[in-house]
């Protein structure tokens, strides 16, 4: 490592030895600032973590991912690659690897020049040892007998593995995938995950890959980056990002079927704090009145499906409009008051022909999100 | 009986397929034949009445005639030729790859200033040009011929070019780049070797346009200095002095057309590439 860097590494307290890439305050604007594409990005990523940034389309997941590669330069903030500030650096001085959402292998070479292509450009290794490498990753991406077709002779799913063979055989310090196999039929896809997760465990590299489907997120990554609106809302593991949400997106984003969420109106009474929508009342007990700090006003209260109990006893009333079979579980779609809710129960216990339920919720099960889609318990 | 109408139109369409098909292949080549035939034919024979497609006398008079009078034109044309398609292909290329996957400021403006001088009659250039190349001492050399073409031969050249760049992969250089190229080893390593059909196919048109444009190099040119063979053929059929010998502008004729058919053979299988890319 050049002494210059590591100087700029000691600077740097935010950054503690593993963390292998950093993000710092990273804004990105396109048109002369009139459309903001990512803003306040703030990330550490360790070495051998698996990140995935999920979110809605459009809210600037690829642009962050560019401006980690070089594609993009960000106006303001900045970004470094192990400990080494490489912000305003060209791609190829950044040794990352990216792998794009549409295919872009060279159509004028092979597979195993497009595989070599990067060795060529960036190393003076001798042809034997580019050859060697190059076995070597399509022998872990199961290609070998496809290295002397043209790109134009594979399928989908084989260009993108193609894709993934030239950026492994560069053994970049992080590889940033986007969207790589939105392109690909679900099974594929689903095969091509699983590979992916493997691979990346086998590599023991850091890994960014972007994704707009939460499920995808959800089972792919050890760190999930959640965006929207060109922000980061919540970062977390699968289990926290899931279980306690940082704010009203997040808890509506992600999850299948979606987040309950009804408007209610947060009372402190004379026995406590109450919280109460067209339909029903619960009382706060007092440890969770206690952390919303004398908070009045309108809420957001946020049940996941899974926590919504239905049986003969509750605190409300419900139709039941659509009972949804999903395997071990049914989704059962319900209206109360002018809402629509959907629980999740075990199949088969609601008989087909019922109509109405009574509904029942776990007090400690519940979010409460404040106006501004800050979470409030 | 709808059976039967169906095969008699279908006969009658094939048939009306192979009219039509010979009757372009005749209007191309009972001229040929006997732009052909002529040039072999002794001068008594050029007038004698009746239409005969084999020379009674077959004589080489013409072609021998026709090979010491093109010595010089022909050097010119394929100075004025190569040297229009190099300068254009390094200004063109370039230009053409910019403004298909580029942005900057004011390019649809320019790309439209380009394309609409293509639409406007050449010879309204040439009283301007005529001029400025006598002042700066142009006129009369190769150089000014190869810079005078190029009025019009960038602007087409760009316009068939860039919807080819325009056309290819979105990240492409996007990809080289991320594995080691800068943006100009991206084009010449990447590119440029995809867009190789594109590129042959805009080097041979400007080869031929060089090779037969007549109107600029008509009026930039003199006797003493480099002028094309196009332009010689042309004073020819002139006929300044008595009776025009058409044997021998026969076989110029066919002469020149040699180069431009030999590298179409050699560009043909780009130029069908270059033409319907997906
Ligand atoms: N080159 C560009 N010029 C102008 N606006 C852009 C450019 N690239 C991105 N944007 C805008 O920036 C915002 C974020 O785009 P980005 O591509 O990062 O979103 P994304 O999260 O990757 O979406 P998707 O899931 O659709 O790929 C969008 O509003 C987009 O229109
Ligand atoms: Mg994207």
């Amino acid at each position: 490592m050049p002494p210059k860097a590591a100087q700029e590494t000691d600077k740097q307290s935010k950054s503690s030895p593993s963390t292998h890439v950093l993000i710092e305050d990273m804004r990105k604007t396109f048109d002369d600032g009139s459309i903001v594409a990512c803003q306040d990005i703030n990330l550490s990523i360790n070495e051998d973590e698996f990140v995935v940034f999920v979110g809605p389309s459009g809210c600037g997941k690829t642009t962050t991912l560019r401006c980690i590669a070089g594609l993009e330069i960000p106006d303001s903030g900045h970004v470094e690659i192990q400990g080494r500030e490489v912000t305003h650096l060209k791609p190829k001085d950044r040794d990352v690897a990216f792998v794009f959402q549409d295919i872009t292998l060279f159509p004028h070479m092979t597979v195993r020049q497009n595989i070599q292509f990067g060795l060529d450009m960036k190393t003076s290794l001798s042809g034997s040892e580019k050859e060697e490498k190059v076995r070597e990753v399509a022998q872990m991406l199961g290609i070998e007998e496809l290295l002397d077709r043209q790109p134009s002779a594979l399928s989908g799913g084989q260009q993108q593995r193609v894709s993934l063979g030239r950026a492994m055989v560069m053994d970049p310090s992080a590889f940033l995938l986007d969207e790589p196999f939105s392109a690909l039929d679900a099974n594929l896809r689903d095969r091509m995950r699983i590979e992916v997760k493997k691979l990346q465990q086998k590599l023991n590299k850091s890994m960014i890959f972007v994704t707009h489907d939460q499920e995808e997120a959800m089972t792919l990554g050890d760190k999930i980056v959640v965006m929207n609106d060109g922000r980061i809302q919540q970062i977390g593991s699968p289990y926290e990002i899931y279980n306690e949400p940082a704010n009203h997106f997040v808890a509506q984003f992600i999850g299948s079927p979606s987040t309950n969420l009804m408007p209610c109106t947060l009372e402190a009474g004379r026995d406590g704090i109450s919280i109460s929508s067209g339909f029903f009342e619960l009382e706060l007990p007092p440890d969770l009145a206690d952390q919303i700090n004398g908070y009045e006003g309108r809420v957001d209260l946020g049940v996941r499906p899974e926590h919504l109990e239905l049986g003969e006893d509750g605190i409300f009333e419900a139709d039941i409009q659509v009972v949804e079979p999903h395997g071990s579980r049914d989704a059962v779609y319900l209206t109360a008051g002018d809402r629509e809710l959907v629980a999740v129960v075990d199949a088969g216990v609601i008989p087909q022909d019922r109509d109405t339920i009574q509904v029942d919720m776990d007090i400690d099960k519940i979010w409460l999100f404040k106006e501004s889609g800050e979470r409030l318990l | 009986m709808t059976h039967n109408t169906v095969k008699a139109s279908d006969y009658a369409f094939t048939l009306l397929r192979y009219l039509t098909l010979f009757g372009l292949l005749g209007t191309i080549l009972i001229p040929l034949a006997f732009v052909i035939s002529v040039s072999f034919r002794p001068p008594e024979e050029f007038f004698t009445s009746g239409v005969y497609l084999i020379p009674k006398n077959p004589s080489l008079e013409a072609w021998e005639q026709a090979l010491r009078f093109l010595v010089e034109p022909l050097k010119n044309s394929l100075l004025i030729a190569s040297g229009t398609t190099i300068v254009s292909m390094l200004i063109a290329v370039p230009g053409a790859y910019v403004f298909g996957r580029k942005e900057f400021p004011g390019k649809d403006i320019i790309y439209y200033a380009l394309f609409v001088s293509l639409l406007f009659p050449h010879i309204l250039l040439i009283a301007p040009i005529t001029d400025i190349w006598f002042e700066i001492k142009l006129y009369n050399t190769v150089i000014g011929m190869w810079l005078a073409l190029q009025v019009f031969v960038i602007p087409f050249m760009i316009y068939i070019l860039r919807d080819y760049f325009e056309k290819l992969p979105q990240n492409l250089e996007e990809a080289a780049q991320i594995y080691g190229c800068t943006e100009f080893t991206a084009f010449v390593r990447v590119v440029l070797p995809i867009a190789m059909p594109a590129v042959v196919a805009v080097a041979f048109l400007a080869f031929l346009i060089g090779w037969n444009e007549f109107l600029f190099a008509n009026m930039l040119t003199s006797g003493q200095g480099p002028r094309p063979a196009i332009v010689e053929l042309f004073l020819l059929t002139q006929g300044t002095s008595g009776n025009v010998y058409w044997g021998r502008l026969m076989a110029i004729t066919l002469v020149l057309g040699t180069p431009p058919t030999v590298l179409y053979l050699f560009a043909r299988s780009y130029l069908g590439q270059a033409f319907n890319i997906t």
